[in-house]
């Protein structure tokens, strides 16, 4: 005999849900008319953004909030180095899927092809549809050309990371991979600051700045490079304060503290603000880094602070056991952290880590006010006192459009960091 | 076990034949809690001594100042001929010559089962990779899971992460292996494997301290079972002596409240 649970109709379910009490139901209708009218006014202002929007002002100054002043005639340097990172990126995002392969921990080994394409469309689908949206605003070849190549670069640097990624490698080998795996990025920083280093094009050498100084560096590429060095010079200094502040040696364990409690204690904006006009105090000017450097030492050195302060939270959800159990293996002290205790720390701290990246990114913007570069958001605001635009409160279309780069480069950053832990919760409980 | 077969000695601390291990008058205070006092045991080669007593008598504290998990305050204990002391290279070389058993397994949940066995002996004993990992599977299998290598120990019943515990305190090759209440965190269904395990090392000659509430294991594996009350031994004997003609009251009440 089987018996069937009658499936409540939808009025029960609602009186059930809804209209449970009175005080439910006076709730329901109060937050149920304000949450429709916030709904209604949202639909409108997206809805007359389309229809109503004037975006002729992006598009004019696409080029200016996208590279700031970057000479038009040496953009094929940032056109071969995007092309380069992509190779670079799908080489790391192959070796990685061929280790998994390898270990048999992947993830997307024996999923179908359509499996397959929407879990690609899951993480790359904004990315690319962002990247069209600005591709449609150009009106010249080369982002197409830029884009296009970099995609395939991106194709053939996965297939041959995975073909090197599921190999056994000697030692040598892989430690030589690594080099050059971190040489990348430091050689495409090179060439495109370096004037000594030779244009790919003859016709690009026609007039004179063959290279663009990092001091110059503006837009929306300004918010992108100094994230990512802030990101990557961050991380090791708040992992070594973190040690610094569970270290023995009382001297090394006070530097830290007073170091960390220090930069948490000061707004991030007021800190580049000193950057900005303190540094004169300590370095002579004609030694100064140029303010795009000290935007990039503040963003480092304020997050480190944060990020210390995760690591050590991470650092203290590991059992006291798994450092026993190392220390009764005969494990040095050293390698008890680096092999035992650490990796399971920075895995339970990656949501509270990802988060302090994706507000460092966010965080660039403060640059164009305190230190006067010409950002993403200070290009934006700027170009609406353009004589062609002055005057008609075109400034909600430039937020709208600063607001979306932002919230697209968070959000992929929000889900990969959820795939990541996902990944990595591999056989925990 | 060892090869002669034990009888009460004529003073029960004494080991068999030369000892191991020795505990000469340690103590060791939490604060100004006195968790030890005056501890006197000496460990006999291939000797398995097994250790009760209700608790907070002080029998992990013991094994865990053995291999300096807690450092001891006066006192001296020797293992292997090594004095343990302040000099961490002391400390390290004990480490290595002792294996230990958690209550709570204290498995590296990051690392599959092989990688948890391979993992001392290719970073402090230097075995290259392969040799690690044949010996590694050699162990899985005399503790009978070969097929668990490539899972995590969270994916593995309490039982298996216990024998995965041991099969990686062997890995070091030590010639001691402490036990701190290895099956009091199993489900009852459980301990028989895992004290099975066990009996299979003692059986092969392995020295053993085994701090344990298992009574059937300590009547019949042990050579020599220590009665422990308030961080002092109370008793020492034979599983014979001990449990059908203990000497001292406090024994007495103890195996009439658990047997």
């Amino acid at each position: 005999m089987t018996t069937t649970v009658a499936k409540p109709s939808r009025v029960t379910w609602v009186r059930r849900n809804l209209f449970r009490t009175p005080l439910d139901g006076i709730l329901t209708i109060v937050f149920g008319s304000l949450g429709l009218y916030v709904i209604f006014r949202g639909v409108l202002f997206v809805a007359s953004g389309f229809v109503n929007g004037r975006w002729q002002i992006i598009d004019d100054n696409l080029k200016l909030l996208m590279v700031g002043l970057w000479p038009v005639q040496n953009l094929i340097r940032i056109g071969v180095s995007v092309a380069v990172l992509a190779l670079w990126a799908g080489v790391i995002g192959g070796v990685i899927a061929g280790r998994q392969k390898r270990r048999g921990t992947s993830s997307i080994e024996g999923l179908t092809a359509m499996q397959r394409a929407s879990d690609l469309t899951r993480r790359f689908g904004l990315v690319t549809a962002t990247l069209l949206l600005l591709l449609s605003l150009t009106d010249t070849a080369g982002p197409w050309i830029m884009v296009l190549s970099a995609f395939v670069a991106g194709v053939i640097g996965r297939v041959i990371g995975g073909w090197i990624g599921v190999r056994f490698l000697p030692i040598w080998v892989s430690r030589l991979f690594t080099v050059v795996m971190v040489a990348v990025p430091i050689g495409v920083f090179l060439y495109l600051t370096s004037p000594w280093l030779p244009d790919p094009l003859p016709a690009a050498r026609s007039s004179e700045p063959s290279a663009w100084p990092l001091a110059e560096w503006e837009g929306f590429m300004f918010n992108l490079t100094s994230a990512a060095a802030g990101i990557v010079l961050s991380f090791p200094i708040g992992l070594l304060l973190a040690l610094g502040r569970r270290s023995k040696l009382r001297l090394l364990q006070g530097i830290s503290i007073v170091y960390i409690e220090f930069v948490r204690g000061a707004p991030l904006y007021v800190l580049l603000l000193m950057a900005n006009v303190s540094l004169e105090f300590f370095v002579p000017e004609a030694l100064a880094p140029s303010r795009v450097v000290r935007a990039i030492v503040t963003f480092t050195l304020f997050t480190a602070a944060y990020i210390a302060e995760i690591v050590r939270g991470g650092l203290q959800s590991v059992p006291v056991g798994q450092e026993e159990a190392g220390k009764a293996l005969g494990l040095t002290p050293t390698k008890q952290m680096r092999l035992i205790v650490l990796p399971q720390a920075l895995r339970n701290v990656i949501p509270a880590q990802i988060g302090q990246f994706i507000s460092l990114f966010k965080d660039t913007t403060l640059a164009g006010l305190a230190l006067g570069i010409l950002d993403l958001l200070a290009g934006a605001t700027a170009i609406t006192q353009q004589p062609d635009f002055r005057g008609q409160g075109l400034i909600i279309e430039a937020l709208v459009f600063v607001g979306f780069l932002f919230w697209v480069g968070s959000f992929t950053m929000s889900r990969e960091s959820q795939r990541l832990e996902k990944k990595l919760g591999v056989g925990t409980r | 076990m060892s090869d002669t077969s034990p009888s009460v000695f004529a003073d029960a601390t004494e080991g068999v034949g030369d000892s191991i291990i020795e505990l000469d008058h340690v103590d060791k205070f939490f604060g100004s809690f006195q968790a030890l006092s005056d501890i006197n045991l000496r460990i006999g080669r291939q000797e398995v001594v097994v250790v009760i007593g209700p608790s907070g008598s002080g029998k992990s504290t013991m094994i865990r100042c053995i291999n300096r998990l807690e450092e001891h305050d006066n006192g001296r204990i020797v293992v292997d001929g090594i004095e343990l002391s302040a000099d961490v290279k002391n400390i390290q070389e004990i480490r290595r010559e002792t294996g230990m058993v958690f209550q709570q397994f204290n498995l590296f949940p990051h690392l599959t089962v092989l990688d948890n066995i391979t993992l001392a002996p290719k970073q402090v004993r230097r075995m290259p990779k392969k040799e690690a990992e044949e010996w590694g599977m050699d162990l899985l299998t005399q503790v009978k899971i070969p097929e668990q290598a490539k899972k995590y120990p969270g994916q593995l019943s309490g039982g298996q992460q216990q024998r995965v515990a041991i099969a990686r305190s062997l890995a070091m090759k030590p010639k001691v292996m402490l036990f701190d209440e290895p099956t009091s965190a199993l489900d009852p269904e459980m301990i028989g494997e895992v004290l099975d395990t066990m009996k299979d090392l003692a059986k092969g000659g392995m020295t053993m301290i085994v701090v344990t509430h298992e009574m059937g294991f300590a009547r019949e594996v042990a050579d020599r079972v220590v009665f422990m009350a308030d961080g002092q031994i109370v008793e020492v004997g034979t599983p014979q002596h001990f449990f059908e003609s203990p000497d001292e009251d406090r024994t007495k009440l103890f195996l009439s409240q658990i047997l």
